[in-house]
């Protein structure tokens, strides 16, 4: 992994001990300290910090499964999908089944990951192309159920019910979700397989992986992650249920994957990575954002740095953190 | 032969990499016209350093350079090379399959050939090449594109390429000169190779050859002298038409230690003939194989011999479970298995593959650690929780670094970084851990050097002592009689004979 120019510096001195921090570490203290200097009152403030921790839930629970299909070199699109088509199969069902209604949200992961799973794996299609497919057929589908308006889901107060000032309670349960993610990833023979399958497919075959079915069950961890992310995800939005696409809601997960330092081409990364990517992205983004700039640079801001993120992750960070 | 002058006379060549590693040390050499000579060491003993100082990619610490007779400065880069006489074949990516034939011979030096017209310009390159390809004896047009054509006739368009910038370069016809093969025949079958060879026979009358190799018999075969480097110096320079050099010899020069006895092969003989671990009955897959029959017992090694295209290697590809068969019926362990099945569900019954094309068993962006761990997840679980023992695959991956004499900074180093014997080497380590009942070998040893090969043997002759059945297929005679019992002869897809091993030493003897 080191390279000629990390060799050529001496031991021991201030450039090299810099180079030996993690690049996605690197970044999110670079940005503490530039955007603390830029605008102590308005950056260091509870407040801030408060949106910060929001903001970093709502892309989290987005972006655990999806990182996770990352490393066998796919992708997974469909989180905003089952989060919008479950948020209204619950708001439906709870007339009728009462409070068990909120388990859709699994269920329904489950359900979709699976079917991902097998149709990527029996058809051989782009896993993109058929997640995307799949996100805008839920979208529609989430319209048709809801009669054309938004809904408001209540009950489940429990969920987001306040108990330390300025830290987001979904925050706690967010937690288990990303330590199961990373468990799988770093300490199971799963986690193992998949990032052989993502590095060497034909290699993860011939060491006799039954890659077809570790890529089903890949999507559907996911799908399920997705399914109690989005159990968080909409409390922590206020119980609203959206009937629209929003593009920021798919986007900025992805950029919190690539930010983490993690291949799109699969075999590197994973979900310990999407958290530190997740946590330097929401820094830079709130950072921006007090800077008063107009909503619309600022998606301009985050479309070149997913651009610079996918370059320079390409490079660098190549076979980062595979235990 | 001796009496003439050097085309190309080396002396006294050192060179040192980075001020600590001596790559070369005091090595000299001597290349007649109208020979072919052979350089032949381990990885890393100083014949692709050597080759480069030849080629003009660097100039060497010290040492002299006589072309002709004449002392010369050394070459700086590949041009000046080619104006002392020296042209080089690389191993791979010499060709540009885009290109046609005519193309690809003046690739470089169209501007000798621009003239105001574009098209008497290509005629007369196109004349050119022809009388090139006939005096070459090149058996293609000048108009065919370079990847229509066999990879035997891709190498020897590449060598009249050299040959042809030689001679552009001196402006004449008769110019001496030498071509370095780097490992020509890496990416040709059996057939090809012996086609390359005699091309590189009838050559000889117009220039001198080096030949850099790591096929012994091939060297033997084909060179009319031999030197061996082994750590940055010559060991040893053989006069092959005035002495008689084996096989073993030249293995022991070229190590520094004995190749494996033949009482050690003899101790692995011993099969078990009551036990039938596989049989296959009239297997059959249209276009590649058809009517296998056979029964392989615990310990026994049955090797499956024949030309590129008899099959071969789809029949190991079947029982690995990576291609299917369209008839007969295999069985594994006294259980029938379907023609479906894949890799992971023969693995489970206990069919490892091994192929010596390290890409496809390896993750080069990994540990090493990992790459040995992969195929064995199941014995580092933690007992009561299936989590993975990151000490006891530690403990794994040390073992097998140190059984195999892997070459690595560490267990941690990535894969990439390592040379292509010691890739191998986790290659085979990992299944040696694994210890299948039934392990397939495809090409085990191929394009790594002699050291690597012998510790590679080494360990398979082990495997087979602890009574797993062996299948191999390859394309190297002597593997096959250092390993199987039994030999079963195929062309066009069907059994020719079968012969035991004691026959076929004597088979290939002749």
């Amino acid at each position: 992994m080191r390279n000629a120019s990390d060799r050529s510096l001496p031991k021991g001195s201030i450039g090299a001990k810099i180079r030996k921090i993690d690049p996605t570490i690197l970044m999110l203290i670079v940005l503490v300290i530039v955007f603390s200097a830029i605008f102590p009152d308005r950056f260091l403030t509870p407040l801030n910090f408060s949106s910060i921790l929001g903001q970093f839930v709502t892309i989290i629970v987005f972006a655990l499964g999806p990182s996770m299909v990352a490393t066998i070199g796919s992708m997974d699109l469909s989180y905003v999908g089952i989060w919008m088509l479950g948020g209204i199969l619950v708001w439906r069902l709870i007339p009728v089944v009462g409070a068990p209604a909120i388990l859709v949200y699994p269920l329904l992961g489950l359900a979709t990951g699976f079917l991902i799973g097998v149709i990527q794996v029996k058809v051989k299609m782009p896993s993109f192309i058929l997640t995307l497919s799949l996100l805008v057929a839920y979208s529609g589908l989430t319209a048709i159920l809801s009669g054309g308006y938004p809904r408001i889901v209540r009950g489940y107060d429990f969920l987001a019910a306040r108990l330390i000032p300025y830290v987001p309670t979904t925050l706690f349960w967010s937690i288990p979700l990303i330590i199961v993610a990373i468990f799988l990833m770093k300490n199971t023979k799963l986690g193992a397989y998949l990032y052989a399958i993502g590095s060497n497919e034909e290699g993860a075959r011939l060491a006799g992986i039954n890659v077809e079915k570790y890529k089903i069950l890949t999507f559907t961890i996911s799908g399920l992650l997705t399914g109690f992310g989005s159990i968080v995800q909409f409390k922590h939005l206020g119980g609203s249920v959206p009937i629209a696409l929003n593009l920021n809601n798919m986007t900025l997960p992805l950029v919190a994957i690539v930010f983490g330092g993690t291949l799109l081409s699969g075999g590197s990364g994973g979900p310990d990575r999407t958290v530190l990517g997740t946590l330097a992205f929401v820094t830079l983004y709130r950072g921006l954002f007090i800077t008063l700039l107009p909503p619309e640079i600022l998606q301009l801001v985050v479309g070149l740095l997913l651009v610079l993120a996918i370059v320079a992750s390409s490079r660098g960070l190549k076979g980062v953190s595979i235990t | 032969m001796n009496t003439a002058t050097p085309v190309i006379e080396l002396k006294g060549i050192t060179k040192t990499f980075g001020g600590v590693v001596r790559a070369l040390n005091d090595v000299s050499i001597a290349i007649y016209p109208n020979e072919v000579v052979g350089v032949v060491g381990e990885n890393g003993a100083g014949k692709t350093t050597l080759m480069k100082i030849m080629a003009g990619v660097f100039p060497p610490d010290g040492g002299e350079w006589y072309y002709a007779g004449q002392k010369m400065s050394f070459p700086k880069h590949p041009r000046e090379a080619a104006q002392r006489g020296v042209a080089i074949v690389y191993q791979e990516k010499g060709v540009i399959p885009a290109l046609r034939v005519y193309q690809y011979l003046f690739l470089g030096h169209e501007d000798r050939y621009a003239m105001s017209l574009a098209r008497l310009k290509r005629d007369e390159m196109k004349t050119y090449a022809e009388r090139l390809l006939r005096e070459f004896h090149i058996a293609c047009s000048v108009e065919d594109f370079m990847y229509n054509l066999p990879p035997s006739t891709q190498k020897m368009v590449e060598i009249a390429r050299a040959i042809l910038s030689l001679r552009l370069e001196h402006g004449g016809d008769d110019t001496a000169s030498v071509v370095i093969l780097d490992e020509p025949t890496a990416p040709l079958n059996i057939e090809e190779r012996q086609e390359l060879f005699n091309y590189i026979k009838k050559m000889k009358a117009t220039t001198s050859f080096i030949l850099v190799s790591h096929i012994m018999h091939e060297v033997l075969e084909f060179t009319d002298r031999v030197y061996v480097l082994r750590d940055g110096k010559l060991v040893s320079h053989y006069n092959l038409s005035e002495e008689k050099v084996t096989e073993e010899d030249l293995f022991k020069a070229i190590v520094g230690r004995e190749f494996i006895p033949e009482t050690r092969i003899s101790e692995t003989a011993d099969v078990n003939r009551e036990e039938v671990v596989l049989v296959a009955q009239n297997l059959t897959r249209k276009g590649s194989y058809y009517d296998i029959s056979f029964e392989l017992h615990r310990g026994e090694c049955i090797g499956f011999f024949g030309p590129t295209g008899s099959g071969k290697s789809e029949i190991i590809k079947s029982i690995a479970g990576i291609l299917d068969f369209h008839q007969g019926t295999l069985f594994i362990k006294g259980k029938e298995a379907s023609s479906k099945e894949i890799p992971h569900t023969r693995l489970a019954k206990g069919v490892g593959y091994f192929c010596g094309e390290t890409e496809k068993q390896l993750f080069f962006n990994w540990p090493v650690r990992k790459n040995i761990s992969i195929v064995n997840m199941e014995s580092i679980l933690r007992k009561r929780f299936p989590i993975i023992d990151f000490r006891m695959e530690k403990q794994m991956a040390g073992k097998i670094v140190q059984k195999f004499k892997i070459r690595t900074p560490s267990i941690e180093a990535e894969c990439q970084s390592l040379s292509g014997g010691n890739k191998q080497k986790i290659s085979v380590g990992k299944w040696f851990e694994r210890n299948p009942e039934i392990l397939l070998l495809e090409d085990p040893t191929i394009g790594i050097d002699v050291g690597a090969r012998r510790d590679i043997y080494e360990a398979l002759l082990e495997m087979k002592e602890r009574k797993i059945a062996i299948i191999l297929v390859s394309d190297d005679p002597k593997e096959y009689s250092m390993l199987c019992d039994k030999i079963i002869f195929l062309k066009g897809g069907r059994v020719q004979k079968v012969l035991s091993s004691q026959e076929f030493k004597e088979v290939i003897a002749t």
